[in-house]
């Protein structure tokens, strides 16, 4: 390679890195409108939030409040496939524009990224076999507990260190409802959805919710600093909570309704 | 778009950095030592005249390097729980990873088995050294000494594989790392400190296996020459 080869290599690669370093715009909303495309992070492997369907086209309640809020902007819809530790990462790293994945609103997580307003619930419990005897926090001490690496339901439970409880953690949500079909583990610690399913796939196991553990608002999330992006998918939110939308879509896929104020 | 990088904020948890480091490599020490047993012994019954152990050999080193370690260890910790065997996850990680590496360690022992030269065999036959002595010294310690970096190579790959077990719910560096990121959103620190971990343990395996091999092989030890 000659030098001033050389030389024009260098400067096209000091150009691109250039290019990559400014940032493309300062409001994510424009950037959404501008690209005719939203990115929207979500779990597909947690039924029945995300999941795919017999033709594995993604289907679940989180997937078709992404598809209303796409089709309502008019915009293209991009899934970001995550897990429920890498969801916030894949909007703080720009790889999404926004969260729709059972993301439950906790201070934690409010240090990172912002919330809208909530557009779901998730009750969380402990849930065990209904054959157990298991009715209160002592009855679960030797017991090992499943639960998914990162989630608020670990969180919740490894703070717990006085109660001495034996977690074991799985990446997702699919491997902990196996170790719980396979008898891996003998409760788990997640949401009330979740725990009805795992009878649903092993009728010799069915679980049951036994401790409540908490109810989550499930909110939308999205990178701190973007108050356009938040007004508009708040006014978004807001106006398909009153015309039942939002309340349709949980009862069509969690066979419970929303709470009485989000029902419409 | 800037980066920010937090380190103290993640390194303050190097406590459970420390406890996943230690739990990888004592999985990949068990599993080695497991393995190497499990994996020469696959090598000697492949090479014998039993066709039924022979063929048992082959089908058990060719299923295990034609499937993915997550299969395998998925099939073993859930399969086993279904036939009503529930071990912890540790064990199942074990032994997954050594039923894994044995297989590696067959392919590479009978490479080292294949290349002695039969009058050399021949030759301690000649000297009337008996089976037991013949394959000890003749067979096996050659060949060992051949293979020693290609399996030394596949001990430390096997180390690294191990990160896949934080699937199954055991508490390895990955796991730890995936927890520690998911609680502190600082997904690049975590990731860029167990990356320097792994190449810590991968050069402290390998200084292990040097040593061991300064152990093993006083020939090479005297001469420095490969056989």
């Amino acid at each position: 390679m000659t030098n001033r080869k050389l030389l024009g290599a260098a400067v096209s690669l000091c150009c691109f890195m250039m290019m990559a370093a400014t940032p493309a715009s300062a409001d994510l909303l424009d950037d959404i409108m501008k690209a005719k495309k939203i990115r929207i992070s979500t779990d597909l492997a947690i039924p029945p939030s995300g999941m795919m369907d017999a033709s594995m086209k993604p289907t679940g309640s989180d997937v078709e409040v992404a598809q209303l809020l796409a089709k309502d902007w008019g915009l293209e819809l991009e899934f970001v496939q995550t897990t429920g530790a890498t969801r916030i990462p894949n909007v703080l790293t720009g790889k999404a524009d926004i969260i729709i994945s059972t993301l439950s609103v906790t201070p934690e997580r409010a240090k990172v990224i912002d919330f809208t307003n909530r557009y779901a619930t998730l009750q969380s419990d402990i849930g065990c076999m209904k054959s157990s005897s298991v009715k209160g926090w002592p009855d679960v001490k030797d017991k090992s507990i499943g639960v998914s690496r990162g989630t608020t339901q670990d969180t919740t439970l490894s703070n717990m260190k006085d109660k001495d409880l034996k977690i074991a953690r799985f990446d997702d949500d699919a491997t902990m409802v196996t170790a719980a079909v396979s008898g891996q583990v003998d409760c788990v610690g997640s949401s009330a959805t979740i725990i009805n399913q795992i009878g649903v796939k092993n009728p010799a196991r069915v679980f049951e919710s036994r401790i409540p553990l908490a109810t989550f608002d499930l909110a939308i999330g999205l990178k701190k600093g973007e108050p356009r992006l938040m007004d508009k998918l708040n006014a978004w939110i807001a106006e398909n909570i009153k015309n039942g939308k939002l309340n349709a879509i949980y009862k069509k896929f969690h066979g419970v309704e929303l709470p009485l104020d989000m029902r419409g | 778009m800037g980066i920010q990088l937090d380190f103290p904020a993640v390194l303050e948890r190097w406590p459970s950095f420390l406890g996943g480091a230690a739990l990888t490599l004592e999985l990949a020490a068990l599993a080695t030592m497991f393995g190497a047993l499990l994996g020469t012994l696959a090598a000697v019954g492949r090479g014998t005249h039993n066709a039924l152990i022979a063929g048992a050999c082959k089908v058990y080193v060719e299923t295990i390097r034609n499937t993915p370690l997550l299969v395998q260890i998925f099939l073993v910790y859930f399969g086993l729980a279904s036939l009503g065997l529930k071990f912890s996850a540790f064990t199942v990680a074990v032994a997954a990873l050594t039923i894994n590496v044995g297989a590696y360690t067959a392919e590479i022992m009978r490479a080292g088995f294949e290349a002695i030269p039969r009058g050399q065999i021949e030759a301690a036959e000649g000297l009337a050294l008996s089976r037991v002595q013949i394959y000890w010294h003749i067979i096996l310690l050659p060949a060992v000494e051949r293979v020693y970096p290609a399996l030394t190579s596949q001990f430390v790959l096997l180390m690294l594989a191990s990160s896949v077990c934080s699937q199954i719910s055991a508490e390895e560096l990955t796991a730890i790392a995936n927890y520690i990121q998911s609680d502190t959103y600082r997904a690049f620190e975590t990731y860029i400190i167990v990356a320097v971990l792994y190449v810590i343990l991968s050069l402290v395996m390998r200084a292990g296996f040097w040593g061991l091999g300064l152990v093993l092989f006083p020939r090479r030890r005297r001469l420095g020459t490969p056989l």
